[in-house]
């Protein structure tokens, strides 16, 4: 490929016609705005859309450029608008965004995902310019959301990460990130694009890949993230073994680099902080108790097998009590996750049985929390994520002390 | 006189004879049988020593066998399941060669038919092997996905599941072995059959309560347990 940019902007799709033009004038507003003296490149990397996804993205421009108070005059952002090679996958459409970085050899790149409703122009600039100015090289994202979403984020990748890698990345599943032509290389040169990688579990690849090999990590606030309402009927175990085998896959490759990490530092973040408006979030937490009970009840036996009689006891004794005084506590989850882990690392069981068979307690985990903080503020929820992170960062040394 | 001693002497002479030309055999047999043995013995204890230094039964634990075997009710050690299943086929392996070497007319169809059948039995073994680790495969995978959907009676359809394929691969390796064809599909038939008439009674009829109850709490969640969290 001839020619060169200095950043590339991808966004992955698959059949987001209706809401990809939106996310596309987006990008063009905030390269416009704020990089208006360096060349860039738009690349849509399309699974195969049966749409017209890719009919929008090259058909999308901002009609008034006075609209976005840009007074200078702007040439449209070229756009490369592809169907991917390989494994159908988010994993598949970021490698044909940085085999592009790499053609144009760019300084920066970022990506974001096509059914964003929330983005602004701003996103551009946070998510490149701490790349650009060589303070970062990969910039995670930072969003507002209400206190019971983003609750595998919240009770499990978060606090997991964060204990083993040492950095305080608070969304290392975000899916929108920034990072430098060098990162785009290094993730190229990897061997995992014909593994699940391709396919399920990039962001939490990208973030680890990055912090574990020690490049210059920031994190960016973003504000609110909107994005269109996913499928009600998505099945929650099949997620669930999606994020947490990419995490637990992660741990196989990285056992030299986590196991020497102490405690946890922050990491530098970017942006204006300032509260958003939510809706409210319906909660049903005694559907939430009934499958952790019906757990109880049928897996016995892999539970057993999994934690030991003794966390499988103190599990146990939740079963008896009524919703009010439902509680799962943080040190007993802490050491459910390191079990699985264990467990995983083991090949106890098949990975998507043993991971699935998480789900009933990742319920009871998210009854409590969302019982605990019925009256708490955005604060106040925060505050309680970061003691459960104090856990896993103090039962460390269980995980340490049976990793064989 | 001489006509009558070579009367009662060549009876003799022909049992020597005969002995003469059986005795190679014979001894043939017995060294087959004397090597083999000492052949099987060798390997038994290399075998156990080369699984023993490759942690053969930490292995089988995490793949599953040992739970597997544990699950059949089989409580020796992997490494020593497979040391006496190697050992006891060269046995009966050496024995039938034994047998052979006595060019006996009856006991060569024998071996013969042996070694006709021997591919069935390893067919219907693995049938069995196979079957059974599919079974508790499918049965697990209904178990976690029943309990994680909030249904009731998981174990029960999830041991309905085991069960139902136990006997289609029990069937399977009974046909494979030729055992009473005829009969094995025909009882197969009713079994099965029998089986899935009893659950459709018991469900439709005598469980009318309970299906309506079900159908019932998944419209209420429906309707009335609406669920906005967004996990990821």
């Amino acid at each position: 490929m001839a020619g060169s940019a200095d950043i590339v902007i991808g966004i992955p799709s698959f059949n987001n016609a209706r809401t990809i033009g939106h996310v596309v004038r987006a990008v063009q507003a905030g390269l416009a705005k704020y990089f208006p003296e360096l060349k860039a490149v738009l690349v849509n990397s399309d699974g195969g859309s049966r749409d017209g996804t890719m009919d929008v993205v090259r058909s999308t421009r901002i009609e008034d450029q006075a609209a976005i108070l840009v007074h200078h005059r702007i040439d449209p952002v070229p756009i490369i608008a592809t169907p991917y090679e390989g494994i159908p996958g988010k994993g598949s459409a970021f490698r044909a965004v940085f085999e592009i970085a790499d053609a144009l050899n760019a300084k920066a790149c970022a990506v974001v995902d096509s059914d964003l409703r929330s983005i602004t122009p701003e996103w551009v600039e946070l998510l490149l310019k701490p790349v650009l100015r060589g303070e970062a090289e990969f910039v995670a994202p930072l969003y507002h959301r209400h206190k019971f979403d983003g609750t595998i984020t919240n009770s499990i990748v978060y606090p997991l990460t964060r204990a083993l890698y040492g950095r305080r990345v608070r969304q290392p599943i975000g899916g929108d990130f920034g990072f430098s032509g060098k990162l785009a290389r290094f993730y190229l040169e990897k061997d995992v694009w014909e593994t699940d990688v391709a396919r399920f579990g990039i962001d939490i690849w990208m973030t680890t890949t990055a912090v574990a090999n020690n490049f210059k990590i920031s994190q960016s606030y973003l504000g609110a993230k909107i994005h269109d309402t996913k499928d009600p009927g998505a099945d929650l175990s099949a997620m669930l073994y999606q994020v947490v085998s990419a995490a637990f896959g992660l741990m196989e490759a990285y056992p030299d680099v986590w196991k020497k990490v102490q405690g946890s530092e922050p990491v530098r973040t970017y942006g204006f902080q300032y509260a958003v408006g939510l809706e409210q979030v319906n909660v049903n937490v005694q559907r939430m108790l009934g499958i952790f009970r019906e757990g109880l009840r049928n897996l016995r036996e892999i539970w057993t097998a999994v934690l030991g009689q003794g966390d499988f006891g103190d599990v146990e004794s939740l079963g008896g009590a009524g919703v009010d005084a439902f509680r799962f506590p943080r040190g007993l989850w802490s050491r459910i996750i390191y079990d699985y882990a264990l467990a995983y690392h083991r090949k106890r069981l098949p990975a998507e049985h043993l991971i699935k068979s998480l789900t009933p307690l990742y319920l009871g985990r998210t009854a409590s929390f969302v019982l605990e903080m019925a009256d708490a503020d955005q604060s106040g929820a925060e505050e309680e994520i970061e003691r459960l992170c104090e856990e896993f960062e103090k039962n460390k040394e269980y995980l340490l002390n049976n990793w064989k | 006189m001489q006509d009558f001693l070579t009367l009662v002497i060549e009876p003799f002479r022909e049992v020597f004879a005969g002995f003469k030309r059986f005795a190679p055999n014979m001894l043939a047999m017995l060294t087959i049988l004397i090597g083999g043995l000492v052949f099987a013995r060798i390997v038994r204890v290399l075998l156990r020593k080369a699984l023993t230094a490759l942690s053969f039964d930490a292995w089988s634990d995490r793949m599953g066998f040992t739970v597997m075997m544990r699950k059949g009710d089989l409580w020796t050690k992997p490494t020593e399941a497979v040391v006496r299943v190697v050992f006891w086929f060269l046995v009966i392996f050496t024995i039938m060669i034994g047998l052979g070497a006595l060019k006996v007319h009856a006991v060569d169809n024998l071996v013969a038919q042996f070694f006709l059948y021997l591919p069935r039995v390893f067919s219907a073994v693995l049938i069995l092997v196979i079957g059974y680790v599919a079974a508790g495969f499918l049965s697990r995978t209904v178990l976690i996905a029943l309990v994680n959907n909030g249904y009731h009676y998981a174990k029960l359809l999830a041991e309905a599941v085991r069960l139902l394929l136990i006997v289609l691969i029990l069937a399977m390796a009974l046909e494979q072995l030729q055992v009473a064809p005829n009969i094995v599909v025909a009882a197969f038939s009713i079994i099965f059959g029998g089986i899935v008439i009893a659950l459709a009674i018991a469900f439709g009829a005598g469980g009318i309560e309970a299906a309506r109850r079900m159908i019932e709490k998944g419209a209420a969640e429906k309707v009335e347990g609406k669920d906005d969290i967004q996990h990821l």
